[in-house]
């Protein structure tokens, strides 16, 4: 690579164009083709090879052969059309959104907390009206992991267990309070106008649905007792009360606005744009 | 003509002229092509070939599809039947896969990293011809292997070459000789390849082009190259042992003098799981470029990209025993396969999620380049949900070897793969060639081959489930598959005229297209920094890059990357 | 141009012949590593004779020689890098009779199985699997000493330049590579295989 001008070269070395890789190729092929016809074709196979490797290494020894290129036209210069755009975070019109501001966690936590106490109380007093026990949808939930619950009779069922209300209170709180997290990245995502209905009817009904195709896996004990209009009417409860505790805290911004150096947690050097 | 525009004293050879250029006697435009050691020329060739092999492979399995159309048909024998399928694989493999990974390493490794040819060009020429005759090999066995009626035959013992059917006593003649020695011979083509491979990308980027920079093509490559390096000497140990087997009555694989069958599985599937993501890179390369430039956004995630090919990579090299559940391996070794094939959907999952985040709120422009990837994302999604299906031990025992698993790869090579490539060729033909390829055109060809193709595989997950093994050259027609075989077969139809529409489509564009000009679709990466087609130097001046998208900070010097990055 | 110019005097990339040489050792070792896995798979699954233990003895002279030369060879680089022709050529020649002595070694073992042992490839597993094994070593012995000796007859005809060290180098790498995989072979064949009961 000893062109004069390395900045503006009129010809550039190239290694020469050569047949001998193609000679040893095939002679190569012989080789390995005399295996299935006849030894002879391989010895002129070895024959081959060895002239055409032998060439090859003339080529390149003791220097790669090299021919110069003439430089031909340049390319245009780089530009385009297209000018830069910024996106801005929570851009109204484009795709992308990106909540800028969301409920604080803790509004997440405290929104599962009361719409499950909502939800409990509806499906307990569903319990008392038709089955006379507040234990009975208790005992339910819980049959999914508490076996002599999943094989009970409607009557055991009605009585108090209490192994049934430990797990059924620790599912259902669990169960409630991530859900009441979920709403905290969900409502800001949802469409800005009727967020009640986005987030306290069709999210509960989206969850139902789920429920529904599901619990058979889950839970079947309680897929067998379970009367669905009134299970919705509970999920929506849960859904209008969780959501409007969360809806009407005040909102923190979320990190995304800040660059990644400031989301670490470093003093950034470089100006955000 | 030589002595005219000789410029060194000793040149002897004409003066090489750029592939369509010529205008003269075709004698000098094949010269050329059988002297070249440019690597855009070989890129050029290497696709070439493959898509002959891949239009050959095509007709086979057009063949296979319609003996299977109606129960008890008899259009092809038993004998035809398996040769089809084996070398409708093999081919698939060996002669069409890797050696378009290889073309398209070839043709824009180089130009991507911004050097002027490749590490080794010699033997870059040499790596083509090698395959190229391997191809010739195997398909001369039609003609030249004496089978078991004193009439040429072809290899016949499946693309695994399943020991004992390889062994003397169940295939007589030189058959699966031919199966052998062939890809032993392309074996050592692709080793020399993914050796240049390797070294061209480590020792040959140009200044500025650090690791964390490269384009993830590049990066692909790179893993290629290193899958092929430590992937293939396995298959070449497998076919030296058959080899001593067959010829020197070695007893490598003799049951009858303690010889173990399952050893060449496992052999086998060593080589043959890496080799699924070494035809699949590809795929991977191509989609991490195109998806940015037509959604008009830098990829989403670049270093979880890279780490996730790498980790694919690194993974998939423990995984092979996933194809032989049915083996009866102690239930530790299963699980073992199961929870490490399990994993590879993670790191795979992960790059999907990826470009869907590219898209994203990107300002997507509908040309065929993107309109292709778009296809693969689906496919790919499709036949990754149906592997994590097959990855799970018990599923499989239901359901190995039947069509399901016929279903599940060939949504990976062709709805992923394939469609990428496809994709990968209409984005670089104006490069190459300096036209246009015709959107119209490429359309048609879209929609016909992604119909045909959801046509042909779709219902062949159903046969999978219905208990259709694969392999089977006729069926009763009592089995209930009737139906979706028929349906089966009419999307080859489909398939057909969609190639037919690609074949036109590069001819008409190579001819009749529109002028296309060094940057035609705005794109970031070096390999349109030059002409096109590029000169045969690439570049006359080396650059120099700053960030991942060169291009970017030449066009925009108000924002460039390297600000950012 | 002043930044272009500092960068690209800046920008080191690793050595091209070096490292193809490297990912081809590491190509060779897949290749290898299939044929230890057979040998050690099948190392006691033999149902007749003759046996490791019956028939190998340890190959002293022809290991002692293959390993003293890859300290040769290190000798003759060292000549190369300091300049010292006459001792490179020394030190170069005495690997290429040492690989020799390593082949004949061979040669002459197998000459003892073959005739006088009744041990070919088709007898049992322990001959296709010892055959293949050591026969691939010993083929990549052969092709070093090829290379070697071109390197020799290279620099007899003083045709050796300063700009193939690198070419020089990565054939020695090639042969310690070779030396590197015979002590996996004399591990696995004549230490682990001899003390198999049959």
């Amino acid at each position: 690579m000893n062109t004069p001008d390395p900045e503006n070269p009129k010809s550039i070395e190239l290694p020469e164009p050569t047949g001998w890789p193609i000679i040893a190729a095939f002679g190569l092929s012989l080789m390995f083709f005399g295996l299935v016809t006849s030894f002879f074709i391989s010895f002129v196979g070895i024959l081959v090879a060895l002239f055409g490797f032998s060439g090859w290494f003339l080529d390149v020894f003791p220097h790669p052969k090299h021919i110069q290129v003439p430089v031909g036209a340049e390319p245009k210069p780089h530009t385009t059309a297209r000018s830069i755009q910024f996106l801005k975070i929570g851009q109204r019109g484009h795709r992308m959104r990106i909540p800028v501001e969301v409920p604080p966690l803790m509004a997440g936590v405290k929104g599962g907390i009361v719409g499950g106490i909502a939800m409990a109380v509806l499906a307990c007093g569903w319990g008392f009206f038709k089955y006379g026990s507040i234990w009975y949808p208790v005992n339910l939930l819980a049959a999914a992991a508490v076996p002599d619950l999943a094989e009970a009779t409607v009557e055991s069922l009605k009585q108090f267990h209490l192994m049934g209300f430990l797990v059924a209170t620790f599912s259902h709180g669990a169960v409630c309070i991530m859900i009441g997290l979920l709403y905290i990245t969900l409502l800001p995502m949802l469409p800005p106008k009727f967020e009640w209905f986005w987030g306290g009817i069709m999210t509960p009904l989206i969850w139902s649905g789920f429920l529904f195709a599901t619990i058979r896996f889950v839970n079947p004990t309680l897929a067998d007792h379970v009367d669905w209009p009134w299970f919705i009417v509970c999920q929506i409860a849960f859904g209008m009360v969780g959501g409007y505790v969360v809806f009407k805290e005040e909102k923190v911004e979320t990190m995304q606005s800040l660059t990644l150096a400031a989301r670490l947690g470093i003093e950034a050097q470089e100006e955000h744009k | 003509m030589a002595q005219e525009i000789a410029i060194d004293a000793n040149y002897r050879m004409p003066e090489p002229v750029r592939v369509g250029e010529e205008t003269g006697s075709s004698t000098a435009w094949i010269q050329n092509l059988i002297f070249t050691v440019d690597h855009k020329k070989l890129g050029l060739m290497y696709i070439g070939a493959a898509l002959l092999f891949f239009a050959i492979a095509g007709v086979l399995a057009a063949l296979m599809r319609i003996q299977l159309a109606f129960p008890d048909n008899r259009f092809l024998s038993p004998d035809v039947f398996n040769e089809s399928f084996t070398m409708h694989g093999t081919t698939m493999v060996f002669l069409v896969g890797m050696p378009l990974a290889f073309g398209f390493a070839n043709y824009l490794v180089p130009l991507m990293i911004g050097a002027r040819d490749m590490a080794f060009p010699r033997l870059n020429a040499f790596g083509f011809w090698v395959f190229f005759f391997s191809g010739l090999f195997l398909y001369f066995s039609y003609f030249g292997a004496p089978g078991l009626y004193a009439a040429g035959s072809a290899p016949d013992v499946g693309w695994f070459a399943y020991s004992p059917l390889t062994m003397k006593a169940f295939s007589r003649g030189h058959s699966t000789d031919y199966w052998t020695l062939s890809l032993m011979l392309g074996g050592i083509a692709s080793i020399a390849t993914a050796v240049n491979i390797l070294v061209t990308i480590v020792c040959m980027r140009c200044p500025g082009m650090t690791l964390g920079r490269m384009p993830i093509f590049v990066w692909c490559m790179l893993v290629l190259a290193f899958l092929v390096i430590l992937a293939v000497p396995c298959l070449s140990a497998c076919q030296i042992m058959i080899t001593l087997d067959r010829y020197i009555g070695a007893k490598f694989f003799d049951t009858q003098a303690g010889g173990d069958a399952v050893l060449w599985q496992h052999f086998f599937w060593i080589f043959g799981h890496p080799e699924v993501y070494i035809l699949v890179m590809p795929a991977f390369a191509i989609t991490s470029e195109i998806i940015p430039v037509f959604s008009r956004k830098p990829i989403f995630g670049y270093p979880m990209m890279v780490a996730a090919v790498v980790a694919i990579a690194f993974l998939s090299l423990g995984v092979w025993a996933h194809h032989m559940f049915c083996v009866g391996m102690i239930s530790l070794a299963n699980a073992f396969f199961v929870t490490s094939t399990l994993l590879i959907a993670i790191p795979t999952g992960l790059k999907i999620f990826n470009w869907l985040a590219t898209l994203y709120g990107g300002k997507l422009r509908y040309e065929l380049p993107l309109v292709f990837c778009l296809g693969f994302l689906f496919q790919f999604l499709v036949s990754g949900l149906t592997g994590v299906m097959l990855a799970v031990a018990p599923f499989d025992w239901q359901l190995s070897d039947s069509y399901f698993v016929v279903a599940h790869f060939h949504y990976v090579l062709i709805g992923g793969l394939l469609f990428t490539i496809f994709g990968g060729i209409y984005y670089w033909f104006p490069k190459a060639f300096g036209k246009m390829p015709d959107h119209k055109l490429g359309m048609w060809h879209f929609w016909l081959f992604a119909i045909g193709f959801n046509l042909t595989f779709m219902p062949q997950h159903f046969l999978g489930f219905l208990g259709m093994p694969r392999r089977i050259y006729t069926y009763q027609s009592d089995r209930g598959w009737d139906e979706l075989n028929l349906i089966s077969t009419i999307g080859v139809l489909f398939q057909a005229v969609g190639i037919l529409f690609f074949a036109y489509n590069l001819l008409y564009s190579w001819f009749r297209g529109r002028k296309a000009g060094d940057d035609p679709w705005d794109a970031w990466t070096l390999e349109w920094a030059t002409t096109s087609p590029p000169a045969d130097y690439n570049f006359s001046k080396t650059p120099v890059v700053k960030s991942r998208r060169p291009l970017w900070d030449a066009k925009h010097p108000d924002d460039p990357d390297w600000a950012h990055e | 141009m002043s930044t272009q110019t500092e960068t690209l005097a800046d920008w080191k990339l690793p050595c091209q012949r070096k490292l193809g040489m490297f990912t081809l050792i590491a190509a060779e070792s897949a290749l290898f590593a299939i044929f230890v896995v057979a040998y050690l798979f099948y190392m006691g699954k033999n149902l007749n004779g003759p046996y490791p233990s019956e028939v190998l003895h340890f190959p002293w002279l022809g290991s002692i020689a293959l390993f003293s030369s890859s300290a040769t060879i290190w000798l003759a680089e060292r000549c190369l890098h300091s300049g010292n022709k006459p001792g490179f050529g020394l030190w170069w020649g005495f690997t290429i009779a040492l690989g020799a002595y390593f082949i004949y070694f061979t040669a002459d073992e197998w000459r003892h199985l073959i005739f006088e042992k009744d041990l070919t490839i088709a007898t049992n597993l322990f001959g296709t699997t010892f055959y293949s094994l050591v026969g691939l070593h010993a083929f990549h012995v052969i092709v070093g000493l090829c290379l070697l000796t071109g390197v020799l007859v290279a620099d007899l005809r003083g045709r050796l330049h300063k700009d193939h060290t690198p070419h020089v180098e990565a054939i020695s790498y090639y042969w310690h590579f070779v030396d590197c995989i015979w002590i996996v072979v004399l591990t696995v064949v004549y230490i682990i295989s001899v003390r198999i009961p049959q």
